[in-house]
């Protein structure tokens, strides 16, 4: 009779450097084989950790481990056949194309080469050729699963897959693991949205590197939304306070109406039209959100709003100032949070705080003041001496998020600042974003997260390019005949794709 | 073995797009030997010095006649010692010549002369070049004076074995080999674990079944065959286009070339997985790769005339011996013994670099993994 635990943990603790930060903390539990099993936790929990430590790839302090039957500290190799990994960065080549990068992971997993099949099964056929540093976020996305699939694992371990990845993708994505699981196969499956984690078997909660939930999701709650609810219940509670970084804020006199207008912006790259005459206004303490897929040309816009990359054509204008024609002195009402990581990974914490808050003008008083509110606001005490790429990935974006509001700006560029960080930040990140909303301050969002969509005043649909719908949630929920944003999301962006081949 | 053929098939894949890897393969490696060839000369070029003749007695005139005539002078003839002086400081001329007005009489009186030579020694070896070449002209000048009556002098004939020209890019041009085999060896070689890093494919890498001794043959093969395309790209360019002779055997150039590309790779290869950072392993090969082979190898400066402390530290660096085997084996034509050294040392330098390499490699994601 075959052991049905599929990885058995007791006691099991790991600390980094030298004992001074504590990952996981005398942590034990058993998972059966054959489900899905969710890993919902705080940013910094552990989760990242964990699914290392199961891999082989760090070495438990001490405590019991067992993996599919093996030691991961022992017979790594052993190990490492009978398990299908993707890191958060999902492990690809950017420079091979898809192909060879499926032909690599089979030789090295000794699969076969049937890749016929598992394109299709991805929908990656038409992309074969095409490198994998080329595929939208949710192609890499689906890249990387069938990579990890290769070899027919039995634990398959997904570290935060969705991270930064449009509903439709997020869909298929789930609706391909559901279709590999079976009696033999588990799935163990970090992530922060509480609707892929509530169509999950099984969730655990991790919290400060200990387990605080372990279950059937629907035994919590009923629906997604319950379910953030009730685990940021389990991981302390979020109160609402009112935000220190609003309270803080000195409104700048102007008597613009529209704070950020995109007046017919256009992005050609040869033939590709990136972005097609794209023309919003928005009004001043408003918050506007650009929904829509990966590779729909979201960044695209900002950059050209922020004045970082040229216009092919049309112009945009931030508090009144024009920002092809002066791009500097329309950059200095504005704080930007790109969607990749763009700090100085190698300066720490602290330096990297300094430099925003000097680089924008920040001295004496107002600097130290700065810092030590953005420190305080964003919980970043326990890592103001880490360098920043160490960072886990939730406090890489509180960090990013701290340095674009360091400066007071009357205007906000967030593109997906919430991808990667938990719950509850992502709680507190949009107190700050509503309070200084009303402030005046003007705010222009990307995100994936459709709960999110719903705080927004107003919502432009993007997709290859274009603006499909414009309205507030409740006109386009109404428009396309759905109750949820999700499903307005979907079915708008579908038909929008069917009448734009 | 499936995974090892896997490794290096992809990581050729990733050489054939990046253009970068082949700019440092063979673009770099041609610009170089044009500037060794052309652009740089250690040979002695014309010393342009000054004279002043105080002497007005008839016999001086044909000393000035001998360094006038000299072709590795050019002469300028001053008459006020201050403005001489200034165009040495202004760097119009290298030496200042003065020729007392007693010169003549105390050279009669077969007493001690003097003639002063003032050299600009910022620039030590065109000072040398000055001295010797005064020192010449006058030598000259004297046995040409007193005729039989001179004192016996040794007469040199010297023979240039092996350079019969005194081309000084002769020997410069097949040294530049070792620069050009560190540069694919070390720079290149240093980027690619720590790229592996950054990208974040190392951890992918390390959950597979890839053993550490994998991955390092997974990057030595590629990188030592683009390695010896670029040297082989190298000496045919040096031989058909450049003129340099050869001398040796291909086998044993081809031979003793791959142990040194061997031991470059492990030094390049070390770096990039101990500082897994692809700038910092960058800026750590230029120092320990790309300078030494240019100034502790022997190929510009003599390692013998170095202080004690950078001889030693030659020794574990390997353009040290690739250095002294390649010039050689140019010019002279294969040494047994010379290479059967070199080769050793080199064999050894690559071996023990590999051995860490293949230690440093790492298992897991952990430091102590």
């Amino acid at each position: 009779m075959p052991k049905q635990a599929c990885i058995d943990i007791g006691n099991l603790t790991k600390s980094f450097s030298a004992g001074k930060t504590v990952a996981i903390e005398n942590l034990s539990m058993a998972i059966e084989k054959g489900q899905i099993i969710g890993l919902i936790g705080a940013d910094g929990a552990g989760k990242t950790t964990l699914l290392r430590l199961m891999t082989g790839l760090l070495l438990p302090d001490f405590g019991k481990l067992c993996v599919c039957g093996l030691d991961p500290t022992a017979d790594k190799e052993a190990l490492n056949c009978k398990i299908g990994y993707m890191p958060q960065r999902f492990g690809l080549y950017e420079d091979l194309s898809v192909i060879d990068n499926m032909k690599l992971y089979a030789d090295l997993k000794n699969a076969d080469r049937n890749f016929d099949s598992m394109l299709d099964f991805a929908d990656l056929k038409r992309f074969k050729s095409r490198l994998a540093g080329k595929l939208s976020g949710g192609m890499k996305q689906k890249l990387g699963l069938i990579c990890a699939l290769m070899g027919n694992p039995e634990l398959i371990l997904l570290d935060e897959p969705s991270v930064g990845v449009d509903p439709i993708s997020r869909r298929e994505l789930l609706k391909m693991v559901k279709g590999v699981v079976d009696e033999n196969r588990t799935v163990i499956w970090s992530t922060a949205y509480m609707d892929e984690a509530h169509g999950f078997d099984t969730v655990i909660v991790i919290d400060k590197g200990r387990s605080i939930y372990r279950g059937n999701p629907y035994d919590l709650a009923s629906n997604a939304a319950e379910l953030e609810g009730k685990i940021i219940e389990l991981m302390g509670g979020y109160v609402q306070i009112s935000s220190p970084v609003a309270e803080n804020f000195r409104a700048k006199r102007t008597n613009v109406t529209y704070a950020v207008e995109a007046l017919g912006l256009a992005k050609r790259y040869g033939d590709f039209h990136a972005v097609r005459d794209n023309t919003f206004r928005i009004k001043k303490g408003e918050i506007f959100g650009l929904l829509g897929p990966n590779g729909a040309g979201k960044s695209t816009s900002f950059r050209m709003m922020c004045g970082l990359i040229k216009p092919s054509g049309g112009t945009a204008k931030i508090m009144g100032i024009d920002v092809v024609e002066k791009p500097s002195l329309a950059r200095s009402n504005l704080g930007y949070m790109a969607q990749k990581f763009s700090l100085y990974p190698n300066l720490s914490v602290r330096q990297n705080l300094e430099f925003f808050a000097g680089a924008y003008g920040l001295i004496g008083k107002d600097f130290a003041d700065a810092i030590g509110r953005m420190t305080r606001v964003f919980a970043l005490e326990k890592y103001l001496n880490s360098n920043s790429e160490e960072l886990p990935l939730g406090y890489r974006q509180r960090l990013s998020f701290a340095c674009a509001l360091i400066h007071n700006p009357s205007v906000l560029f967030l593109d997906e600042p919430t991808s990667g960080v938990d719950v509850i930040a992502r709680r507190e990140f949009w107190n700050h974003i509503t309070s200084l909303a009303k402030k005046d301050v003007t705010v222009l969002i990307t995100t994936h997260f459709m709960d999110e969509a719903e705080f927004c005043d107003r919502i432009s649909l993007f997709s290859k390019g274009q603006t499909i719908a414009t309205g507030t949630p409740a006109e386009l929920k109404k428009k396309a005949g759905a109750k949820t944003m999700e499903n307005a999301f979907i079915n708008l962006i579908s038909k929008g794709e069917e009448e734009t081949p | 073995m499936k995974i090892i053929v896997a490794l290096i098939r992809k990581e050729f894949l990733q050489i054939m797009r990046d253009p970068s890897s082949l700019i440092v393969a063979f673009i770099l490696p041609t610009i170089l030997l044009l500037i060794y060839t052309y652009g740089i000369n250690l040979d002695a070029a014309t010393v342009k010095i000054g004279i002043k003749n105080d002497d007005s007695n008839a016999e001086i005139s044909s000393l000035m006649a001998s360094f006038s005539q000299n072709k590795y002078t050019s002469v300028t003839t001053y008459f006020d010692r201050e403005e001489m002086c200034n165009d040495i400081a202004g760097g119009k001329i290298r030496g200042a010549v003065t020729i007392p007005g007693d010169f003549s009489k105390k050279l009669a009186a077969s007493r001690e002369a003097s003639i002063s030579l003032i050299t600009d020694c910022t620039d030590i070896s065109q000072a040398r070049y000055a001295q010797s070449y005064v020192s010449e002209i006058v030598n000259g000048w004297l046995v040409g004076r007193c005729g039989s009556a001179a004192p016996q002098r040794v007469i040199l004939s010297p023979r240039f074995w092996y350079n019969q020209n005194l081309d000084g890019r002769w020997a410069l041009v097949p040294s530049s080999l070792a620069v050009t085999m560190t540069l694919i060896g070390i720079l290149l070689s240093a980027l690619v674990i720590s790229r592996e890093w950054e990208h974040g494919t190392m951890e992918a890498l390390l959950s597979t079944r890839v053993k550490p001794i994998h991955i390092v043959i997974g990057k030595y093969v590629p990188y030592f065959t683009v390695g010896m395309c670029s040297l082989a790209f190298s000496i045919c360019v040096m031989v058909t286009f450049l003129g340099i002779p050869f001398r040796g055997s291909y086998p044993t150039l081809l031979l003793v070339s791959s142990l040194f590309l061997f031991a470059c790779l492990g030094i390049g290869l070390l770096m990039s997985s101990v500082l897994k950072n692809q700038l910092l392993a960058s800026m750590a090969s230029i120092v320990v790769g790309f300078l030494p082979s240019l100034m502790l190898s022997g190929m510009i400066f003599p390692i013998g005339s170095m202080p004690k402390v950078f001889q030693w530290l030659t020794l574990i660096l390997p353009p040290r011996y690739y250095v002294n085997f390649v010039k050689s084996e140019f010019l002279s034509g294969t040494i047994a013994h010379n290479v059967a050294v070199n080769g050793t040392f080199l064999l050894l330098l690559g071996l023990f670099f590999s051995m860490l390499v293949y230690r440093k490699t790492a298992r897991r994601i952990d430091v102590r993994g």
